[in-house]
């Protein structure tokens, strides 16, 4: 598990790299976004042309006191021209939205799916967390998310660059010595653009920390799991102090921003109307020379002023796609990431002929980070585990208890595939397990984690894992019986197809928590793989009901080799043996009443529980802590 | 009111909606309007400027004036426009900073507002589907900054409008004189083509709408085109972590499913390309009025210049003039139909925080007794949660005596945690009463009587804010007294090795350099709270349901120092910890069925509680393992 910072920080690709990431994105997506693209920037480059030519027109024919029919023909047919261009230009414009827009989705989509496909190690990584979140993020803010700008802003380059050379060669035609001044006012406006570009990304920081304040107060304002407390507690008052506060820091930075912007205006305004009265000073001396008409005076000073837009907007089309190919790297790193490598491994093993052997030799495990698996983990320990040796035998039933912290889960973890171990070797049958492929490697495993993962899709598929094409319902329903909602389901015409939480469906089932621990036992036992491990089943069960899944337990491990871990030490009663996790080793195995007559640790634990139900004073026993 | 943002409304609705949602801007900001007039008036006037003076220029020189004399002219109009243009910036500028704090204060004003809200209401049906209608109707839109920005967009049309009439009114006076038929043609044919467009933007924007705003027609329906890829992105209870699952039960098809495949489905494929050929032909038929409108400004005015034989100027001025009267009514229109409907998004979010409180609010003050002698009673209360069918408490009565330390014991659901709730009235029954000291609790202020009471609820919440702060619940606090309740609380080894102390920052929501806490960390950082408090009552809902043994031992064995003299409930179902107590009341199914001493309790065999002592005692009995129904 070595994940650096810097590791993770993404390659830097260029805003020419990014543009090309989504040309092959969207040719393998949505061509069509391409092809409209095209005909956009070639009626777009061309258009404003058409535009200062239209009162050149109009002059020239006015001046010369034309015929009206002559008149009509011309600037009408003029005008028809315009119209069609126009409404092409707007329409490619606005047809391409909905096709860019959804490939948002689309690349949030694939950034969810990949993040099932990474190695396990790098989802539990906060680098890797950030990165994922700065990706998905980069596809989440509407028209400003960076698979939208890049298209949107590509054309808008390419227009305003093309438009630029168009202009330019009109200017030139009039007078070099012109273009020549104009191209230097350019210049000094890129400068200017740059600087207001840095200092725009120079805040990014900053914006990045006062908009993470504020969601965070958003959301714990707005948090309805905490309604309770903040009643109760009247932090309205608390809460509302800290909003104000980060509304002033967002205040305050905005008008940093603002009075820096002005500024930057003021400059681009002075330029201009410096660009401008040199325009009209040489227009005018041309023209009371001579030299140029009315039409063409119009003419030229359309160009002269509409070539600096084109200026300004190469310069906010590339602000803008240098934010969005900044993201464009968290999107292009995350998905770039190594996966699982599910296949390799040539050994294959007999599911249907279970119980199996599991052995853990000398395994040693360690978090390289304060954040290591979530609940399990003491944040200052780091090492889990040091020479651990285990050995499951087949078909034994093992009660593995220990303090909280002292690494029950990462266990579960490192048994099952999910986390691999630093050294030493983990044994199937006596043969190590990277040796096989790692998908047939889970399917070994039912388990059933702390956290309670229910997807808000038909209780079917809730089963099965699987499409609703994929799911036996016959056996669903057994699973379901097994773990006793079979009754429940019936009685509240609860069906397979029947979606799950209100998410999807408004009508969807909900179950109380017990039911949900039942739920994830069944979806256990839907898998019926050879191996059976419950981590905690019961702590949201009240008595009666923990203990029914006591009563079950031996009929659900039935032929199975069996893991059952659990704070409540009655739960050791019906394994065959029991682990007790201390200091990152098997501090004590045996059963229980060879624990009890040992006295050591489990003895103690016992007694204190136990104490409550025989008689016993707890505070009367001493604990060595 | 429940409307989709595609139903038509009568022109007075609009109006309606669009006063209310001004009257809120001008509650956030009293001085936005008038600074948004002035800074449209002054940027409207800048192009008109420009346009008399290129309109000056060419009969300048068609007139043969000297270049000195253009040039003054010239200078004099740059000069004007410079500190106009600097004008406008600075004002919108300013104007910036104001549209900013008010985006920001409005976009959290449902959450501010969901503080002091009923809790009845806030997870009622009522509530929740007002912020469903909130979702949607934000789905496509920038919240107030639509309305803000349409708002200028509207101000900006209605000056350029004025400016056009005034220095293009002579337009008119030549238009009737000359009598031109083919100018008045023209006009004719723009208006044909301006009322055939707009007829076909209508239609194609209807289209693109359907995809916008488009509901499931049925759940086959909802199938085929709802997809999860956000959902899981971004929502908590499927995020990232859960992902040990999905591998070990090999759910990659599933989740698939949900997601991209959903893209290429043919329902939604058909209905985003339908929209996306909306959005065109309303674009396509916008480009062409606009065109339209034009060149037939030009083509009019140059018309007029042969009729009646005016100046190349004025043909710049009126063609300019005539474009942009005709340009800004079109855009008019096309801004005050979304402003009302921009307007028309922000109906559910006003609706909600106009929301009125339900339960009664009390005035009397809270009598405050240095001996803590506040006494509770329950009077045949019965509740249900709204919008369920079944009673979560029945004709429930009960007294809570000064001092004690009771025991509340019971299966899922048998109303625990609901008593505790109706006790500290975030729900009022509805039927019977709960007493204090004789007088029902609803005739109290509810801030004062909240006082009475410090819980720790079963899923109590940290903020990610400073430890401090979280156990005072104000940035301003009684540091010393912040430090002891957290060592009482059993906090203390952990504080001890903090750098920041008590100024640490809990999670990583706020600040990098915060704490990440276990569940067992976060707990007495809750109890802390609850001590730091300092309340007559302590209730505890089921705290030790994740600890494992030791911890549990720790918590019940500290939980009668942390109570001293104070009256105390303790709600679990796990009944070692009833011992610890000197009464115990077990509720099932909505009633109290037992109330009493363990031993009384466990001598009537018969009762709820000996069934469910016997079920988890049978485990520690050293009789051997006997257990039923292998």
């Amino acid at each position: 598990m070595n994940t650096s910072n810097t590791e993770f920080e993404p390659k830097h690709h260029s805003i020419a790299g990014n543009i090309l990431f989504f040309i092959r994105h969207y040719k393998r997506y949505e061509p069509a976004v391409l092809w409209i693209c095209a005909g956009e920037i070639l009626l777009g480059s061309l258009l404003p042309l058409f535009y200062i030519y239209l009162p050149k027109i109009t002059i020239d024919l006015a001046a010369e006191k034309t015929a009206p029919g002559r008149l009509l023909f011309l600037l009408g047919g003029f005008t028809l021209l315009l119209m069609l261009l126009e409404g092409l230009k707007s329409g490619l414009g606005s047809g391409k939205y909905n096709l860019y827009n959804t490939q948002r989705t689309n690349l949030v989509g694939m950034l969810f799916l990949k993040s099932l496909r990474i190695k396990y190690e790098y989802t539990e990584s906060g680098p890797v967390k950030k990165m994922y979140m700065k990706a998905c993020r980069s596809v989440d803010s509407g028209d400003w998310s960076a698979s939208s700008r890049m298209v949107s802003e590509s054309v808008s380059l390419l227009i305003n660059i093309l438009s630029f050379l168009l202009y330019s060669t009109v200017i030139g035609y009039l007078s070099p010595g012109m273009l020549l001044t104009l191209l230097l006012l350019s210049a000094l406006n890129y400068l200017i653009s740059m600087g207001r570009i840095r200092f725009e990304e120079s805040l990014r920081e900053e914006d990045a920390t006062a908009q993470k304040h504020y969601q965070c107060i958003y959301s714990s304002m707005g948090n309805m799991k905490g309604a309770k407390d903040i009643r109760i507690f009247g932090m309205q008052h608390w809460l509302l102090q800290l909003r104000d506060h980060v509304l002033g820091e967002l205040r305050s930075l905005e008008e940093r921003r603002q009075r820096k912007n002005a500024f930057y205006e003021w400059i681009g305004i002075l330029l201009s109307a410096v660009r401008d009265l040199g325009a009209y000073a040489y227009l005018l001396y041309r023209a009371s020379c001579g030299t140029i008409s009315s039409g063409e005076f119009v003419l030229y000073f359309g160009a002269v002023t509409g070539f600096s837009g084109f200026m300004s907007g190469i310069m906010g089309a590339l602000a803008s796609l240098r934010g969005a190919a900044n993201s464009t790297d968290y999107i292009r790193a995350y998905l770039d990431l190594p996966e699982e490598d599910l296949t390799s491994g040539n050994t294959h093993i007999d599911t249907r002929r279970p119980p199996l052997e599991i052995e853990f030799r000398d395994v040693c495990f360690s978090y390289k980070e304060s954040e290591g698996a979530e609940g399990d983990t003491a944040p200052c320990t780091k090492e889990i585990f040091r020479d651990l040796n285990l050995k499951i035998r087949q078909g034994e039933k093992i009660a593995l208890v220990g303090i909280n912290g002292a690494g029950k889960t990462t266990l579960v973890k490192l048994l099952c595939g999910i986390y691999d171990p630093d050294q030493g070797q983990i044994l199937i049958n006596g043969i190590d397990r990277r040796k096989f492929p790692k998908t047939e490697y889970y399917r070994l495993f039912s388990v059933v984690f702390q956290e309670q993962l229910i997807l808000p899709f038909t209780v079917g598929e809730n089963l099965a894992m699987d499409r609703m094409d994929q799911v036996n319902e016959e056996k669903a329903w057994e699973a379901l019986d097994k773990a006793g909602l079979k009754q429940t389901f019936l009685e509240k015409g609860i069906g397979i197809r029947s979606y799950m939480t209100k998410v999807m469906m408004e009508d969807g089932v909900e179950l109380s928590g017990g039911q949900q621990q039942r739920f994830l036992l069944a979806r256990a036992l839907y898998k019926d793989a050879p191996v059976l491990v419950l981590d905690e089943p019961t702590a949201a069960l009240d008595p009666l009901a923990e203990r029914e899944v006591y009563q079950h337990y031996n009929q659900y491990s039935q032929g199975k080799t069996a893991l059952f871990i659990s704070h409540r030490l009655a739960s050791t009663r019906f394994s065959d043996r029991i682990l007790l996790l201390e200091n990152g080793r098997i501090a004590e195995s045996g059963t229980h009443r060879e624990l009890m007559q040992a006295g050591g640790s489990y003895a103690k634990m016992y007694e204190i529980q136990s104490s409550y139900y025989t008689g016993g004073d707890p505070d009367g026993i001493q604990f060595d802590r | 009111m429940e409307s989709n943002l595609t139903d038509k409304l009568p022109l007075k609705e609009h109006l309606q909606n669009v006063k209310k949602i001004l009257r809120f801007i001008r509650e956030m900001d009293r001085n936005c309007f008038r600074i948004m007039c002035l800074v449209q008036a002054v940027q409207v006037s800048i192009p008109y400027i420009e346009l008399l003076l290129s309109a000056y220029i060419l009969d300048a020189v068609s007139a043969r004036k000297g270049f000195r004399e253009m040039m003054t002219v010239t200078l004099l109009s740059m000069t004007g426009i410079l500190v106009l243009r600097f004008l406008a910036s600075a004002m919108s500028h300013h104007l910036e900073v104001r549209r900013a704090h008010m985006s920001n204060l409005y976009s959290c004003i449902v959450q501010t507002r969901m503080l002091n809200m009923d809790f009845s209401r806030i997870d009622s049906p009522e509530v929740k589907k007002l912020k469903d209608r909130i979702r949607t109707d934000n789905n496509w839109g920038a919240g107030i900054n639509s309305v803000f920005w349409t708002g200028n967009a509207i101000l900006y049309d209605v000056f350029e409008i004025a400016g056009a009439a005034i220095l293009g009114a002579p337009v008119a006076v030549y238009l009737i004189r000359s009598g031109s038929l083919t100018a008045w043609l023209v006009l004719a044919f723009l208006l044909a083509v301006s009322v055939f467009s707009l007829q076909m933007q209508t239609h194609f924007r209807r289209q693109a709408d359907a995809y916008r705003y488009s509901d499931y027609k049925d759940a086959a329906d909802k199938e085929e085109r709802f997809c999860f890829s956000w959902e899981f992105a971004f929502a908590d209870s499927f995020n990232y972590k859960n992902s040990k699952d999905i591998r070990l039960y090999e759910s990659n098809r599933l989740m698939e499913r949900w997601t991209n495949e959903v893209l290429s489905h043919k329902g939604f494929r058909s209905l985003l390309l339908k929209g996306a050929w909306g959005d065109a032909g309303d674009s396509f038929f916008s480009g062409i009025s606009r065109n339209a409108i034009l060149g037939a400004s030009y083509l009019t005015a140059a018309l007029i210049a042969l009729a009646e034989g005016i100046t190349v100027g004025s043909v710049v001025r009126f063609a300019g003039c005539i474009s942009r009267l005709l340009t800004s009514a079109k855009g008019l229109a096309d801004n005050l139909s979304y402003f009302a409907l921009a307007a028309r998004r922000q109906l559910s979010t006003l609706e909600l925080i106009g929301l009125e409180d339900e339960m009664y609010k009390g005035k009397l003050p809270v009598e405050k007794r240095s001996d803590n002698a506040y006494q509770i009673e329950f009077r045949n209360v019965s509740f249900r949660y709204p919008g369920t069918e079944q009673y979560a408490l029945k004709n429930f009565s009960m007294k809570l005596k000064i001092g004690e330390k009771l025991a509340i014991v019971g299966m899922n659901g048998s109303g625990k945690t609901t008593m505790i709730k109706l006790l500290c009235r975030l729900y009022d029954p509805q039927q019977g009463e709960i007493l204090l000291n004789g007088v029902d609790i609803r005739k109290f202020r509810q801030d004062e009587y909240s006082k009475l009471f410090s819980v720790v609820f079963q899923d109590y919440t940290l903020f990610p804010f400073r430890l401090a702060e979280n156990v005072a619940v104000d940035q301003r606090c009684d540091r010393e007294l912040v430090q002891r309740s957290l060592e009482n609380a059993g906090f203390g080894d952990r504080l001890s090795c903090l750098e920041q102390g008590i100024d640490t920052f809990l999670y990583k929501d706020y600040d990098d350099s915060g704490l990440e806490i276990s569940g067992g960390e976060a707990q007495k950082i809750a109890i802390a709270r609850a001590v730091y408090k300092d309340a007559p009552f302590i209730l505890l809902d089921e705290p030790t349901a994740t600890l494992d043994p030791l911890a549990e031992y720790d918590i019940y064995t500290n939980f009668d120092g942390i109570v001293g003299e104070k009256t105390a409930i303790y709600i679990s179902h796990r009944l070692s910890s009833c011992r610890f107590c000197e009464k115990i009341a077990v509720f099932h199914e909505g009633s109290l069925v037992q109330l009493g001493t363990h031993e009384e309790l466990l001598a009537d065999t018969e009762g709820k509680y000996c069934e469910m002592w016997n079920a988890q005692a049978q485990y520690y009995k050293d009789t051997g393992i006997v257990i039923e129904g292998i």
